[in-house]
Formats: C-alpha cells, sequence, structure tokens
C-alpha cells in the first residue's frame, strides 16, 4: 500500500520547530486533529508529515503571575472549561470552550488548535480577542508575538508561518471587577458550528456609569475583532436596558459596514442585537 | 387486560441481539474480508440531468490492481430496475436522472485502485436542462424526466392517489368557519449509522452469494435473478447485522447488490462495495418533499364538515415507492377526523432533485404535518381548544371513515388524548402560557394526533410464512423472511416463540435472514412484522406446541388436553413430571416431526383507485402527542423541554422494544420539525456530511414521557398492532403547533429553523455543486 503520510511526534518545542524547518519534509503540526483530520478527506493535504505536538508538556500549562496569564497553546478545551483560574478571572473563556463540539471533541481539541484553524466561527477567538490576547509564536529563527486578532487574519487564514508553532498565549487578568460573559447562538446544542457568538467584558463605576466594556463578536465578520467604536460609545454612560438596546444596533450597523449584506445578513443583524443586549445586560448589569 | 396470562408476552425482556452489538462482536457487511477480496467504487454522476454521450471503461483496466468493470451493458435489458414502476437501471442507460446515479463500477485489489479505475473512466455527459421545482414538473415546456407513456400524460407525471367522499365544494359552501392554507415539507436524509453496503461471492455452480444490508432479501434476490439471468437457485441473500434503515435500505442497496453480483462474476472473485458517508448521502434516496394545499370547513359549534386535500409529491429522478407514499398519504391527508365530504388528491411527479423513496411514516409525517398544522389553525378560528376540537371531530368504534370503512374495535385515540392531557397537565399549561408578554422567550404547548394503517393496505398482497425447529441441543431455531435491521423483531419472535412453547427464551434463536433458510413473506416495511410475521411465528410456534403436547400427553399417560406445564416441564395428573428435553426426546422417538412452519395473512381489503374508496387498510394504530417547548424569539432557537406520547398499540409485546421506538421516533421527529433539511440546489445536494446535515443530538432530546393505550385488535397476535413509524410521525406537528401557541407565527415549511422563527422565512447560503463533486471522489 501506498505511504499516506509521515509521522513525527517532537518530544520537545526545540525539536518540533526543528522538525517544520527541516526543507526535506512539508510538516503539519498536529495537536487535537479536530480540525486537521476532518479536513484532510476532502481537501487534499499540501504536507507530508504530521508533527504530533499534542504529548508536549511544555505547551499545556495555565498559570497566572504578577497578573499576567500564562495559557499553552496545547491546552484542551475540556481543561480550560474546568480550570479553576479561568473560571474565577475570565470564566468567558471556559463558557466559550465548553460550547466546542461535544466532549470528545473538547477532550482532544486545544486552544491553540483553535485559533491556527482560524474558523471565522471558532468559539475561543471572540474571549481571547476581547482579553487582547496576545499568541507566542516559536521558530528555528526565533521568538516573535502577535496580538490574536492580529494573527488571525480571515476564515482559514493566519500570519503563521509554516515553520511556526504557537507556544502559549498570554494577557492580563482583567481589572477587579471587571465581570465576562460569553453567548452562542447554534442550530443545536451539541456539535454545533457558531452561527452567531459575542464575547464580552464589563464594570460599571460606583455611579452606573460604564468604566470599562471590551465587546467582540463571533462569525460575524471574517476577522475576529472588539467593535472598538461601540466599546468607545458606552464608555461613560449610564448602564441601562436602553443603552444595551443603543448598543446592540450599533453593532449590527457595524458589522454590515463591514461585511456588506450578505444571505445570512438579515438574521444576524437581529441576532447580533439580541445577543449583545444580553451580554451587557450580564456584564453590566 | 391483564398480564397474567402471559409469561414473556408484555414483560421486560432483553434484546436477542443486545450484547453482541455492544460488545462489537456482531459482523456488518463492512467487517467481511475474504481472501481475494476486491473492493469496488461506482463512477457516479456530476451532473443532475445529462445524456450519456460517450462511456468508454478501457482506460480503467489499465489502472494497476483494477481487475473489472461494468456498465448497463453488463445486465439483461441494461439492468432495468424498479418496483412499482421500472424507471431506473442497475448502471445508469442512455441518462442520469441525479446527482450521485451509479454509470458504472470498478473492482480492483484496494479501495485506492478502485477510485483511480473510477477516475479512468471516460465519461462525457451532455447536460440536459433539469426540473428543481415540483410545482413546474408538470408544466408543457418542463424539460423531459421521465419517459413517454402510453397514455400521453406529462413525462414528468408519475401517479395521482386520490380519496373522495362526498362533494367537498358544496359542502364548504356551507360552512361558517373556512380555512384555506399551504403547508410545506422538505426532503429529509435517514441518518442511518451504518451506510450502504453488499459483498458477493462467486459460486462454483456459477452462481453468487450476496451479503447485504438491505431490508428486504428477497427483493435483492428478485432483481439479481431478473438483471443477471441467473436460475433463483444459484442466487443467495444473507443480510447480516444491519445498522439501521428506517426505510431507506431499499432501492439503493439493491442497484449496489446487482452491481456488485455483476462485478463478482465477472472478476471471479468476491467483491465488496461499501459507502463512504459522503457517497451515501449524495447517492441514496430521501424522504420525498410534499407541497400541500389544505381546505378545511367547520360549524361554528366546531364540527368538522369538509377536507380538500390537494398535494404534489417531489419524487425527484425516479419513482422508487413514492406511488405507494402517495397513496400512503392521499389515505392519511384529512387526519384521524369524521367528515361529511373529503376530496384528496396527491400527485407524484419526477425532478431532478436526487431521489425520494420510503422513510419512516411512508407519506404520513408529511401529510401529518400538513392536516394536524391545519387542524390547529381551524381551531383557533373557531376559538376552541385543540385537544377539544379533535375530541370532538375524532375517529372512534364505530364511525366510518372519509373512505367508507367502519371501524369496528381498537380505536384508541380518545383515551389517548385524554392521556396527554393528563400527563402533560395541558389545561392549566395552555392558560398560563397563554398569559406570557415577554419578547425575549415564551413557552408553548401543542398538540397533534396521528392514524396510521397497519402494514402494506392494499399496496399489495400481505402475508408471513416463519419456521420454526427443535435442533438437538434442544434449543429452538426459527426463521423469517422479515428482518431485523435494528427495529427488534428478532425479539419479538423470541418472545412469541417462547410464550407459545414454554420455554425460556434462552432457547430460542431467530436466525440472521437468509433466502436458502427464511420463506419469502414480502417486504420488510411498513411496520408490519409484529402483526404479520409475529401472527405468523405464533402458528408456527403452536402447531409445535401441539406436537409437543401429543409426546408429553402419550408419556405422562394421559389425554393431551390433560396436560399442563410448570416452568418448562410438562405435567399430568397421573406420572411425575417430565422435563422439556424429555417430550422432546419422547416425541422423537415417536417419529413426530419437531419442526412448523406457520403461515398468516392478512385479512382481505380492498380499495378503488379511481373511486378513491374502500378499506386502505385493515387496522390502524392511533396516537397523540403533546410537546412542550421554549422559544427564544429573538434568536428563533426553539428548545423541546418535553413530549408526552400515548400510543395505541394494541397489546405491547417487547416494551423496551416499544418504548425505544417511541425515543427513537420522537428524536427523529424533532429533526424532522426543527432542524433536518437535505437541500437541494440545482439538483446538488448542499449538506453531504453530518457537519452540515444536522440531526438531534443527546442535548436537544426533551424529557420523553410514553404511554401505551393497549386497544384489542383482534387480527394482531396477542392483540397487537404496529409502533415503528406512527411513533415520529406526529412529533412535528405537535413541536410546531406548540411554537405557536408561543410566538403567535405558524411556521408552514419545515423545519422550523432559527431563521424561520425569528424571521419568518428561511435564508439559503447559494447553492453550490463543490461538496457533491468532491464528495464522490472521497477516498
Amino acid at each position: 500500500m501506498m505511504k499516506e503520510m509521515d509521522y513525527i511526534r517532537p518530544n520537545s518545542i526545540e525539536e518540533a520547530v526543528q522538525i517544520l524547518s527541516d526543507p526535506g519534509r512539508r510538516g503539519k503540526l498536529l495537536a487535537g486533529g479536530t480540525d486537521l483530520l476532518v479536513q484532510k478527506r476532502v481537501d487534499p493535504p499540501d504536507y507530508d508529515c504530521f508533527v504530533d505536538i499534542s504529548r508536549l508538556s511544555e505547551i499545556q500549562q495555565i498559570r497566572v503571575s504578577d497578573g499576567v496569564f500564562y495559557l499553552g497553546a496545547g491546552v484542551t478545551h475540556a481543561v480550560i472549561a474546568q480550570d479553576p483560574l479561568i473560571l474565577k478571572y475570565v470564566s468567558f473563556l471556559a463558557q466559550a470552550c465548553l460550547s466546542v463540539g461535544s466532549p470528545q471533541i473538547r477532550n482532544t481539541g486545544t486552544l491553540g488548535g483553535n485559533v491556527a484553524n482560524a474558523a471565522a466561527c471558532a468559539d475561543s477567538l471572540p474571549a481571547l480577542v476581547c482579553l487582547d490576547a496576545v499568541a507566542h509564536l516559536r521558530s528555528k529563527r526565533g521568538e516573535r508575538q502577535m496580538l490574536v486578532t492580529e494573527l488571525v487574519k480571515g476564515p482559514h487564514e493566519t500570519a503563521l508561518e509554516t515553520d511556526e508553532l504557537i507556544t502559549h498565549f498570554t494577557f492580563l487578568q482583567p481589572p477587579p471587577g471587571v465581570k465576562t460573559h460569553f453567548i452562542k447562538i447554534g442550530r443545536r446544542n451539541a456539535q454545533s458550528i457558531s452561527r452567531l457568538s459575542i464575547a464580552a467584558m464589563g464594570r460599571k463605576d460606583k455611579n452606573g456609569n460604564v468604566d470599562f466594556i471590551r465587546i467582540c463578536p463571533g462569525a460575524a465578520t471574517p476577522r475576529t475583532m472588539r467593535f472598538t467604536e461601540v466599546e468607545t460609545y458606552l464608555m461613560g454612560k449610564q448602564a441601562c436596558e436602553e443603552l444595551y438596546v443603543d448598543a446592540g444596533q450599533r453593532m449590527a450597523a457595524r458589522m454590515v459596514e463591514i461585511t456588506g449584506v450578505r444571505w445570512s445578513t438579515e438574521y444576524k443583524e437581529v441576532a447580533l442585537k439580541a445577543i449583545t443586549e444580553r451580554v451587557l445586560r450580564e456584564v453590566l448589569g | 387486560m391483564s398480564d397474567l396470562q402471559y409469561k414473556y408476552i408484555g414483560k421486560p425482556a432483553d434484546r436477542v441481539d443486545a450484547l453482541e452489538k455492544v460488545t462489537g462482536a456482531a459482523k456488518y457487511v463492512g467487517d467481511y474480508y475474504l481472501p481475494d477480496m476486491l473492493y469496488a467504487r461506482a463512477l457516479r454522476s456530476e451532473l443532475p440531468h445529462a445524456r450519456i454521450k460517450h462511456l468508454d471503461t478501457r482506460p480503467a483496466l489499465n489502472v494497476p490492481g483494477v481487475i473489472a468493470v461494468i456498465t448497463s451493458e453488463d445486465f439483461i435489458d441494461h439492468g432495468r430496475f424498479g418496483f412499482p414502476v421500472k424507471d431506473h437501471f442497475a448502471l445508469a442507460f442512455e441518462k442520469v436522472r441525479y446527482v450521485g446515479q451509479a454509470i458504472a463500477a470498478v473492482a480492483a485489489e484496494t479501495p485506492e485502485a478502485a477510485l483511480n479505475g473510477v477516475k479512468a473512466i471516460i465519461c462525457e455527459l451532455e447536460p440536459l436542462p433539469g426540473v428543481f421545482d415540483m410545482d413546474h414538473a408538470l408544466d408543457p415546456d418542463a424539460p423531459q424526466v421521465g419517459f413517454e407513456r402510453e397514455d400521453h400524460k406529462h413525462p414528468n407525471f408519475l401517479d395521482m392517489s386520490p380519496v373522495y367522499k362526498g362533494d367537498p365544494d358544496e359542502v364548504l359552501k356551507d360552512c361558517p368557519v373556512v380555512l384555506h392554507e399551504e403547508y410545506r415539507t422538505v426532503h429529509q436524509e435517514h441518518s442511518y449509522l451504518e451506510t450502504e453496503g453488499a459483498l458477493a461471492i462467486p459460486t462454483s455452480d456459477g452462481g453468487v452469494t450476496v451479503y447485504c444490508n438491505n431490508q428486504s432479501p428477497f427483493i435483492t434476490k428478485g432483481n439479481l435473478v431478473a438483471v443477471l439471468g441467473l436460475d433463483p437457485i444459484k442466487v443467495r441473500v444473507i443480510q447480516p447485522h444491519v445498522g439501521g434503515s428506517f426505510g431507506g435500505k431499499d432501492d439503493l442497496n439493491y442497484l449496489t447488490a446487482c452491481q456488485v453480483a455483476a462485478l463478482a462474476l465477472k472478476a471471479k472473485r468476491p467483491v465488496r462495495m461499501t459507502f463512504s458517508r459522503e457517497e451515501s448521502m449524495i447517492a441514496s434516496y430521501k424522504r420525498d418533499a410534499m407541497h400541500m394545499r389544505i381546505t378545511l370547513g367547520a360549524d361554528k359549534d366546531g364540527t368538522l364538515r369538509a377536507c380538500k386535500a390537494i398535494h404534489t409529491l417531489d419524487s425527484g429522478a425516479y419513482s422508487s415507492q413514492s406511488p405507494f407514499t402517495a397513496w400512503r398519504a392521499s389515505i392519511h391527508a384529512m387526519g384521524a377526523y369524521r367528515y361529511d365530504a373529503v376530496k384528496v388528491e396527491v400527485t407524484s411527479v419526477y425532478t431532478n432533485n436526487g431521489f425520494s423513496g420510503a422513510f419512516r411514516g411512508f407519506g404520513n409525517t408529511e401529510a401529518c404535518f400538513g392536516i394536524e398544522s391545519a387542524i390547529d389553525e381551524l381551531a383557533e378560528k373557531l376559538g376552541m381548544d385543540p385537544i377539544d376540537f379533535r375530541l370532538k371531530n375524532c375517529l372512534r368504534v364505530g364511525d366510518v371513515t372519509p373512505h367508507g370503512q367502519k371501524l369496528t374495535e381498537s380505536v384508541g385515540l380518545v383515551e389517548c388524548l385524554e392521556t396527554v392531557r393528563k400527563l402533560s397537565d395541558w389545561d392549566r399549561k395552555r392558560a398560563e402560557y397563554a398569559r406570557q408578554t415577554s419578547q425575549d422567550t415564551r413557552c408553548g404547548i401543542g398538540v397533534a394526533v396521528l392514524f396510521h394503517g397497519t402494514s402494506l393496505g392494499a399496496e399489495g398482497v400481505d402475508c408471513a410464512t416463519n419456521t420454526i425447529e427443535i435442533l438437538p441441543d434442544y434449543s429452538v431455531a426459527c426463521a423469517s423472511g422479515l428482518t431485523d435491521y435494528g427495529q427488534g423483531p428478532r425479539t419479538v419472535y423470541t418472545l412469541i416463540t417462547a410464550e407459545e412453547l414454554g420455554i425460556s427464551p434462552e432457547r430460542v434463536r431467530i436466525l440472521l435472514a437468509d433466502t436458502d433458510t427464511a420463506i419469502d413473506s414480502g417486504p420488510t416495511v411498513a411496520s408490519r412484522s409484529t402483526i404479520l410475521a409475529g401472527n405468523a411465528m405464533r402458528v408456527a410456534a403452536q402447531t409445535l406446541a401441539r406436537t409437543l403436547n401429543f409426546a408429553a400427553a402419550d408419556m405422562l399417560k394421559c389425554e393431551p388436553q390433560r396436560v399442563m406445564r410448570i416452568g418448562e416441564a410438562y405435567v399430568g395428573p397421573n406420572e411425575e413430571p417430565v422435563s422439556w428435553e424429555k417430550v422432546v426426546d419422547h416425541a422423537r422417538s415417536m417419529g413426530l416431526v419437531l419442526s412448523a412452519h406457520g403461515k398468516w395473512s392478512a385479512p382481505e381489503i380492498h380499495w378503488d383507485h379511481h373511486k378513491g374508496t374502500g378499506t386502505p387498510y385493515f387496522g390502524y394504530h392511533f396516537a397523540a402527542q403533546v410537546a412542550e417547548v421554549q422559544v427564544d424569539l429573538r434568536i428563533g432557537k426553539t428548545q423541546v423541554l418535553n413530549i408526552w406520547a400515548a400510543h395505541d398499540t394494541g397489546k405491547v409485546i417487547f416494551p423496551q422494544g416499544a418504548l425505544g421506538q417511541v425515543y427513537g421516533g420522537i428524536t427523529q421527529g424533532l429533526g424532522y420539525a426543527l432542524m433536518e433539511e437535505a437541500i437541494y440546489a440545482d439538483g446538488y445536494l448542499q449538506s453531504v456530511n453530518f457537519d452540515t446535515y444536522l440531526i438531534p443530538t443527546s442535548m436537544d432530546v426533551p424529557d420523553m414521557t410514553a404511554r401505551f393505550v393497549e386497544t384489542n385488535f383482534s387480527p394482531g397476535p396477542y392483540g397487537a398492532k404496529n409502533i415503528a413509524e406512527p411513533a415520529m410521525v406526529p412529533t412535528a406537528p405537535a413541536i410546531v403547533n406548540a411554537i405557536y401557541h408561543a410566538t403567535g407565527k405558524r411556521i408552514r415549511v419545515l423545519p422550523a429553523d432559527l431563521e424561520r422563527v425569528a424571521l419568518g422565512k428561511s435564508l439559503h447560503k447559494r447553492g453550490s455543486p463543490v461538496s457533491c463533486k468532491v464528495g464522490l471522489k472521497v477516498k
């Protein structure tokens, strides 16, 4: 039988980037494989070797030090969904990871893989983008850092070089009192590709005015990004139902500005208004 | 009804095949590997409608590993195929009518070589304009999909099934309340776990043995005999374990069996073809889509007077079972109600949207959505509670149906309705939910009822024969031509045999279906196994029981009628009890034959296809289901919270099996209601795998409460009726009626997905042929 694919399991990041830079082969990083192995069925692969990093303990840590979160790229959705630090400080990331696929997929799929695959509907992206998360990339040429929102340039398009891997993500622990929330719309309750989602962080001051706000819709725009215009509008305003409704309209308008009118726009407009109101109610209410 | 009279009937039991399936010991077609076995792959059409201009298979034979290639030329009369209409071919001849239709097939040493062989075939297709809208299939200038007809009707016309009683137009003039609405259902994929497959083994006498995961092995055999020109004695079809069907393992599997058998005979080696999920979805037939136009008239007091139901059924490229599906739809189109006048006409037409065939409910699933939605709408117009309105008009014992059939027994609909009303706390919830004002999330509760004719009805000859034999180890082997592809009849036959012979079910073994050991009993369809083969099993077991009783009486020195049973032992008034084994030995020594045939024929019925009257079925299953939903008004998401289901199944023989059917049926009905839609865009199926064709997961399934209303049905074994299909039929209309109760928005087109509930209309991405084209060449 014809050989279909090589498979290598490096023992360190160092070894992994070495293999990726080998001009004699076209390596592809394999972490959970939940996207890769499905795509391989229908898209002829442009690689000839899986580089399996799923067992690299170096990229499987979660820790906080000096107010900075460190999240290994090889951490699975299941681990994030139950991690006490995540649940305590950035629970919306746990919500997002819990909404991924099914228990089997969450047990093997990784955060790094979710970002690197760069689906517009990737469930972890809105929360990571809200957090201004930074992706740390490694190659034989060295290290570099990039904001997740810039790393993921569009649907299935990233700034990653073929010899680069994501080692981890970092982001600042949210300031005290900031609440986070994530909402996803799917066509069913599990194993569902996001039709639309939204992540937000927010806080109001003692007068009830918004003094911290970040908001990022998912599966709404080709590149996942914070709607900073809406954030700016909300800052300093009294948190109330009218404001949430107003914000929902602005979010929908901004989305259409970016994407133009597509087949799904009519639905996404009304749905984005609804989930904007709901997410703001959660983080500012 | 007391259960005390039975030892096994209606009592908890294990499924006879549960353990081997759970442990993975059960073998399916794809698990068979034989020495020298070849792998087959079909070249399938990438165009929805085209003329085959040029087909050259010789290049495939030059591909390393390819051993044999076949086309329609390798079959008698090009493998002309189909029942009731012979409009199909074992491999495409002259034309292709749908995307995924097999044109040629290759057998090779490896699956990869078979695919390379398929790719090497030169096949020039000249595109023809297609028909993609059933409502324009009969337009004078519509492209011609079907053959010319001798009666000069439109070539795209397949059949029309009527039901007529009186003149509804006249009656409607008198009705103060009239409803006229249109409803649409969409194509649904069966989503069986195991995809299609067949393995053919050439035999030394020039014949062929075929393992196929079909529903009805005798139909496979009949087709093989016809298209290969073999002596029937040289053709044997074995059905191994089958991973689900839901009506979906008829025609395509028969075609597949013909293809692998022809390849095996040509290559003189075993050949197996098993489908990828993509190939299965693209090539297989679906539930038909239906466009229903319903007019109902009632008096102000809520008395239903008249019904008109003018439906169109999209049969796709081939007839398959559609004329029968349309007929069943016509019989059930007016619902389980009394009327003064009825006019039903269900017309099936050809298009190039894949092809449609049998699927659980078989026309009634579609028709029930239409009529039960319309009945709900009419109840509202009348200002009546939906259950009260149904109770006022529904069929009862003694009524004459609109077809002209007097119902003399076993009509448990009123009890079903009252049962779900009570279980669901209907009256309180109807009132409470009507007062909701939230613009965000609301609950609703809705009902739908069903009647469903048992077995084939006036579709065909309706009988079954089972066999039984005591083996040397005192076990009992039984065979039936009505097969088990997951529904559970082998367990039903086991319990019946154990009951009648007074032996432990562990002694009983129901053989897997094999045309060499079982007797042709018609197709395994239409929820007919329990009644037809259940009765046949009972007759066979009773015959054998009489023989053993005679032997026991001889041993116990008493009259046969004085013989009693304690456990398996035989007890008489004079002697010590004797064991089952001893009685069997004694019977053998007396020279008695310890095997029997049992045949059972359904009561004779008649249907007049022109007058649209008669006795369509010899009995009916009745049911009511209530659905409770929570609807997110803003984003259009429906969560089904509860389903209460009361089914008049007659006597339940295998309770866990019956409950399994209800739970599974509700789940499949929920998918049909909320998310399932096999979309054809210009003839191209848009979802070719389960990543985009969504069916419910366990997270979508509501709490389900099932009750059986066990009215006695005298023709059924122990009074049993049917359950497999009826379980799913009322679920979708019950859910959609509940959505209306919650939202005030009436969904008249399935599925009630996010967009339809939020916006009142569906939104679809522009269609693309890419998924089909890629899917047909997946490794």
